[in-house]
C-alpha cells in the first residue's frame, strides 16, 4: 500500500474557530433567557443543556466543556433560585447540574479517547506522508532501476533510471510492462518467474538476462523479482530491481574471450585445426554472427580468406566461404585497412560505411564488423574479421584486448608452424629410421643398446631382446677392438666420431658377416653426448669382392713387377749383349777394313788376322753361351742324369785345363775317395768346372795355386775350386752370378771373358737340385764352392767299393 | 796430339794404327783415372774416350776433363749405340760421338774437324 492519499474528510475536523467556541455560551444564555421569561421549570430546560453540553462534549475540548458545564450549571440555578420554592427547586436543580456534569465529564471522556484516537492517526498519516516522500527519493535517486510491478508484469511504478536502462520515457515503460522490455530468450523464464512470485511458491527471485533497447540492443542487467506482502490480499506486488551489467558483461566476455582462445591454442595442435574453434569461440563470446581468417600470403600481395565461422542460427549465406580462394588487397575494405594499417578496428553500422567489400557482407545481411591483426614477429601475418547481423558497437577496450589476442594467436601461429615443421621432420626421420636399408641402432652412451631399427635385426637376424642381451655387446666389443687398431675412439666411452670401423660378426642364424660400423654422437641440448646412432651396415659383398679384388691386383700387380722386370733384364741384358758384340765387332771390323785397303806389311795383317779371329771367336762364344743360357732359363735344356763319379771329371778338367793354360799355375787335388756316386749329367758337370778352373787360372795373372776338392756333405757332394789369384772386390761379390758381370777392376780389367760363365754354372748346378757360392779376399783369391745330389741307389756300393 | 781413352786393347791398337797412319801422335789411356791424368798432363788436341771402362768410366773423366779445360775436345766412342746413347753422351758434355764398331775413315774425320777447329 502506498501512503500519500488518505480520506480527505480528515480535514473537517482541523477548524477551530471563536464561532465555533461562542456558540454554546449563546445557546446556554438564550435557554436562560427562555427559561426566565416563559418561568418554565429547570426541569423543562434541562434537556436544552445537556445537548448543549454534550454537543461541547462530543465536538470540544475539556476546557469548554469545564466552561459550558459550569455555565449551564449556574444557568440552572439562576432559574432555580428565581422561581418560588427553593428547596424543592434547588435539590432538583443541584440533581440536574449533578447529572448535566456526570453526563458533560462521560461524554467529554469518550470523546477525549476518541480524540486521542483520531490524533494518533492523524500522526500516522503524517509519518505515512514523510516515507512515502522519502521513498520516492530514494527511488529516483537509487542506482539501480526500481519499479513496482504487478504479476501479470505490469507496471504499477517505475523510477527514471530503469527507463533510461531500456533508452526510454518512463510513460513508455509504464505502457510496456515488465516483460515487453525483456528479450525474446529472456521473456519467458521472467513470466515464468512472475507466475511463481504470484503463487507464492517464492518470494525472491534473481537472473541476469537481456532487455531490449528501444533501438534493438540488447541490455544485459541482473534481475531481481521481490513478492512485497500486502495485507493478506490475494496477488503481491513485485518490487522490481534491475542493474546494468553490461559493463561488466563486456568484461566478463573479454575476459572468457581470453581464456577460450588461450584454451583453444593450447589445445590445438595446427592453426588450421585450431582457426575454426577459434572463430568460434571468438564470435560465443563476444557476441558476433559470423567470424573469418585472412591470412597474409607469402608474397605479401593479398589476403586469402583461410577459414571462416558462422552461428548455426545465423544466416550468413553470401559470406565466402575460403574454397572461393577470395582474395583482398591492401587498403580493400575494413579487413585491407586494418591489414595496412595494423591497428585493430570496427564499423559499428556497415550500412553507414561506403566500403567496396562491406558489400558482401551487406548482402549477407551483416551490419556490424570488426578486425584485429594477426601479428608474428612483428608482422601482421593475418586478420581476424568479427561480423555481426546487427549493429553493434565496439568499445576500444574490447579492440585493444583483440590486438593482444591478435599477437597471441600470431605466436600461436609460429610455434605451431615450427612445432608442425618439427613433427614433420620427426617423422620424416622415423620414416628413415624405420625403412632404411641400412641398420641403425640408437644406444646410450654406456653402449646399451635402446632400439634397433627393422634392417640391423634383420641384417643380424636376431630379434630385439637377443640383439640387445647378446649380440650387441659383442658387436660393440668387435667395435671398440677395430677402432682401437685404427686409432678411433671406442664407442663405448661415449666419444665417437664419424669415421668407420669394419668389423666381422656373425648372424643369429651362423652366417658370418662384414659389417661397416659408423657411429656419431647425438648431443642433448647441453651439448653432452645424450646417445649415439650407429649406422650398421652389411658390406660382406663390399669387403668380400674387394678382397677378392685386392688379391687379383696383388697378383697381377706382382706380375707386372716380373714382367717389368723381365722387361727390364731384357732391355739391360740387350744393351749389354749389343755392347759385347759391338766391342768384339770394332775390332774385327776395323781390322779387316784396314786389311781390305792394302798397304799393309805381312805381319801386320797377320796380327790384324790375329785380333779378329780373337774377337770372331768371342763372339762366336758370346754366343753360344747366351744360347746355352737361354735354354736352360726357358727350361728347354734339360740335364741327362746318370751316375757321374765327381772325383773322375775333377781329374779330368784339372788335367786338360793344366795342359792349356798358358800361365804357370799349380793345380792340386785334394779328392775323397769314399765320395759316392752324383747323379748328374756329366757333360754339363764338366761344363761347371771347366768354367770355375778357367777362371781360377784367368784371375790368378801372376801364377798361383789352383785347389780342387771334394768331399761328401750329407745327401750332397761338395766341390770346391780354390785359388789364389786377384780375389773379388766385396761391393762386387755379390753379383758375381749375374749376368755380364764381370769382375773388371784393377788387374782384372783386361781378363776376357763374355761375363756369362758364372751365370751358366749356377744354372746347371741349380738344375742338378745343387747350390754355388763363393768366397773371396782381395789380393789372396776366391774359392767358388757347389753341390751335387748323391746318387741313393748308388751310394751304398760306392761306399762299399772303396772301403 | 789425340789421346785415345779404351780398356779394350783391340781397340787401343787400331785406333792408334789408324790415326798415327793420319799423322796424329797417339797416348793410350786403359781406364777413366788415366785418361783423366794423361789429359791434364799432355792437353792432347781431341780425346777418344771409350765409356765402359773398369774403375772410373768415360763419361766420368770427361766430366772431369771438362771441369779442367772446358776447351778439350772430347769424342765418346762407345758401343753403347742406342740413339738414346747419343744424345745421352752429348748432354753430358761430349763433343762428338762415333758409335762403335766405327768405319776407319768416320774416325778420322771426326779427329780432323776437331783438329781443325782452333782448340779454344
Amino acid at each position: 500500500m502506498l501512503p500519500g492519499r488518505g480520506p480527505s474528510g480528515v480535514v473537517m475536523f482541523r477548524r477551530p474557530g471563536l464561532v465555533r467556541r461562542a456558540t454554546p455560551y449563546a445557546a446556554i444564555a438564550a435557554v436562560l433567557a427562555i427559561s426566565l421569561a416563559t418561568g418554565a421549570s429547570s426541569l423543562v430546560v434541562f434537556p436544552l443543556f445537556a445537548i448543549v453540553v454534550l454537543s461541547v462534549a462530543l465536538f470540544d475540548d475539556r476546557e469548554q466543556l469545564f466552561a459550558i458545564g459550569a455555565a449551564s450549571a449556574l444557568a440552572i440555578l439562576v432559574i432555580s433560585v428565581a422561581q418560588l420554592g427553593p428547596t424543592s427547586n434547588l435539590a432538583t436543580a443541584v440533581f440536574e447540574v449533578t447529572v448535566l456534569g456526570v453526563v458533560g465529564a462521560s461524554v467529554q471522556e469518550v470523546v477525549r479517547h476518541a480524540r486521542e484516537a483520531e490524533g494518533s492517526a492523524e500522526k500516522k498519516v503524517g509519518e505515512l506522508e514523510s516515507i512515502d516522500h522519502r521513498l520516492r527519493l530514494t527511488l529516483e535517486a537509487a542506482t539501480i532501476g526500481l519499479g513496482v510491478a504487478m504479476t501479470d508484469g505490469r507496471w504499477v511504478e517505475v523510477n527514471q533510471r530503469l527507463a533510461a536502462m531500456l533508452g526510454r520515457s518512463r510513460e513508455d515503460v509504464m505502457q510496456a510492462g515488465l516483460l515487453d522490455v525483456m528479450a525474446d530468450t529472456d521473456r519467458g523464464i521472467v513470466g515464468d518467474a512472475l507466475g511463481k512470485l504470484a503463487r507464492r511458491e517464492i518470494v525472491r527471485w534473481e537472473s541476469e538476462v537481456e532487455q531490449s533497447a528501444r533501438d534493438g540492443r540488447r541490455i544485459p542487467v541482473a534481475l531481481a523479482l521481490a513478492a512485497i506482502s500486502d495485507s493478506g490480499s490475494s496477488e503481491p506486488l513485485i518490487l522490481v530491481q534491475e542493474a546494468d551489467i553490461s559493463a561488466r558483461k563486456r568484461l566478463d566476455a573479454m575476459r572468457d574471450t581470453v581464456v577460450a582462445v588461450r584454451q583453444v591454442i593450447v589445445t590445438a595442435n595446427s592453426w588450421d585445426q585450431a582457426a575454426p574453434a577459434l572463430l568460434a569461440s571468438l564470435c560465443t563470446h563476444l557476441d558476433w554472427d559470423a567470424a573469418q581468417y585472412w591470412s597474409v600470403e607469402g608474397d605479401r600481395h593479398a589476403l586469402k580468406l583461410r577459414s571462416s565461422w558462422h552461428k548455426e542460427a545465423s544466416n550468413v549465406d553470401g559470406l565466402d566461404d575460403p574454397a572461393r580462394n577470395l582474395s583482398i588487397e591492401a587498403g580493400g575494405g575494413l579487413v585491407g585497412r586494418v591489414w595496412q594499417s595494423g591497428v585493430a578496428a570496427a564499423m559499428d553500422d556497415l550500412a553507414a560505411n561506403d566500403f567496396e567489400q562491406a558489400s558482401a557482407e551487406r548482402r549477407a545481411g551483416l551490419r556490424a564488423a570488426l578486425a584485429f591483426p594477426v601479428v608474428s614477429a612483428g608482422a601482421t601475418i593475418g586478420l581476424v574479421e568479427l561480423l555481426a547481423r546487427g549493429v553493434k558497437h565496439t568499445e576500444n577496450d574490447l579492440l585493444s584486448m583483440l590486438s593482444t589476442t591478435g599477437v597471441e594467436i600470431g605466436q600461436f601461429i609460429q610455434r605451431a608452424e615450427t612445432e608442425q615443421a618439427l613433427r614433420r621432420s620427426e617423422a620424416d626421420h622415423r620414416a628413415i629410421y624405420e625403412h632404411s636399408p641400412i641398420g641403425i641402432a640408437r644406444v646410450t652412451s654406456e653402449g646399451e643398446l635402446l632400439e634397433g631399427n627393422r634392417a640391423l635385426l634383420h641384417m643380424l637376424e636376431h630379434d630385439l631382446d637377443a640383439m640387445r642381451s647378446q649380440a650387441w655387446p659383442d658387436l660393440l666389443r668387435a667395435y671398440d677392438h677395430a677402432a682401437g687398431r685404427a686409432r678411433l675412439a671406442p664407442l663405448l666411452a661415449g666419444i665417437t666420431d664419424q669415421r668407420s670401423v669394419q668389423i666381422r660378426a656373425a648372424t643369429g642364424g651362423g652366417r658370418w658377416l662384414w659389417l661397416q660400423l659408423t657411429a656419431t654422437s647425438i648431443p642433448d641440448a647441453t651439448g653432452r653426448p645424450e646417445h649415439v646412432l650407429v649406422m650398421v651396415e652389411d658390406v660382406t659383398t663390399v669387403r668380400e669382392t674387394q678382397d677378392r679384388l685386392a688379391e687379383a691386383l696383388d697378383s697381377q700387380r706382382s706380375a707386372n713387377a716380373t714382367l717389368e722386370k723381365l722387361d727390364r733384364t731384357k732391355t739391360e741384358f740387350l744393351s749389354i749383349v749389343s755392347h759385347e758384340f759391338r766391342t768384339a765387332l770394332t775390332g774385327i771390323q776395323g781390322f779387316s777394313e784396314l786389311i781390305r785397303d792394302g798397304g799393309l806389311e805381312a805381319d801386320e795383317v797377320r796380327a790384324y788376322g790375329g785380333y779378329i779371329f780373337n774377337d770372331a771367336d768371342r763372339v762366336n762364344r758370346l754366343i753360344g753361351d747366351m744360347l746355352d743360357l737361354d735354354r736352360m732359363e726357358s727350361g728347354r735344356m734339360s740335364i741327362r742324369v746318370t751316375d757321374v763319379d765327381i772325383n773322375e771329371v775333377m781329374s779330368d778338367v784339372m788335367t786338360r785345363a793344366g795342359s792349356s793354360s798358358a800361365v804357370v799355375v799349380e793345380f792340386k787335388a785334394d779328392l775323397d775317395p769314399r765320395l759316392p756316386i752324383v747323379a748328374g749329367d756329366r757333360d754339363r758337370l764338366v761344363q761347371v768346372l771347366s768354367n770355375l778352373v778357367n777362371n781360377a787360372v784367368k784371375y790368378s795373372p801372376d801364377g798361383g795355386t789352383v785347389t780342387l776338392s771334394t768331399r761328401a756333405e750329407g745327401a750332397f757332394a761338395l766341390m770346391s775350386v780354390t785359388d789364389t789369384g786377384l780375389g773379388i772386390p766385396p761391393d762386387e761379390i755379390g753379383h758375381v752370378f749375374e749376368r755380364f758381370r764381370r769382375v773388371r777392376s784393377g788387374a782384372a780389367q783386361s781378363i776376357p771373358g763374355t761375363g756369362l760363365g758364372l751365370t751358366i754354372v749356377k744354372q746347371i748346378v741349380e738344375m742338378h737340385g745343387g747350390k754355388i757360392w763363393v768366397e773371396s779376399a782381395v789380393g789372396h783369391g776366391s774359392a767358388f764352392h757347389f753341390t751335387i745330389p748323391l746318387a741313393k741307389e748308388h751310394a751304398t756300393p760306392l761306399q762299399r767299393r772303396h772301403a | 796430339m789425340v789421346l785415345v781413352a779404351d780398356d779394350n786393347e783391340v781397340a787401343q791398337r787400331l785406333c792408334r794404327r789408324v790415326l798415327e797412319k793420319a799423322g796424329y801422335s797417339v797416348l793410350i789411356a786403359s781406364d777413366g783415372l788415366q785418361a783423366v791424368d794423361l789429359a791434364l798432363a799432355q792437353n792432347p788436341n781431341v780425346i777418344l774416350m771409350d765409356v765402359a771402362m773398369p774403375g772410373m768410366d768415360g763419361l766420368e773423366a770427361m766430366r772431369r776433363i771438362k771441369a779442367e779445360r772446358p776447351e778439350m775436345r772430347i769424342v765418346i766412342a762407345s758401343a753403347h749405340s742406342m740413339a738414346s746413347d747419343r744424345e745421352r753422351f752429348l748432354a753430358a758434355g761430349a763433343d762428338d760421338v762415333l758409335s762403335k764398331p766405327f768405319r776407319l775413315g768416320d774416325l778420322i774425320d771426326v779427329v780432323q774437324k776437331l783438329t781443325a777447329r782452333p782448340s779454344a
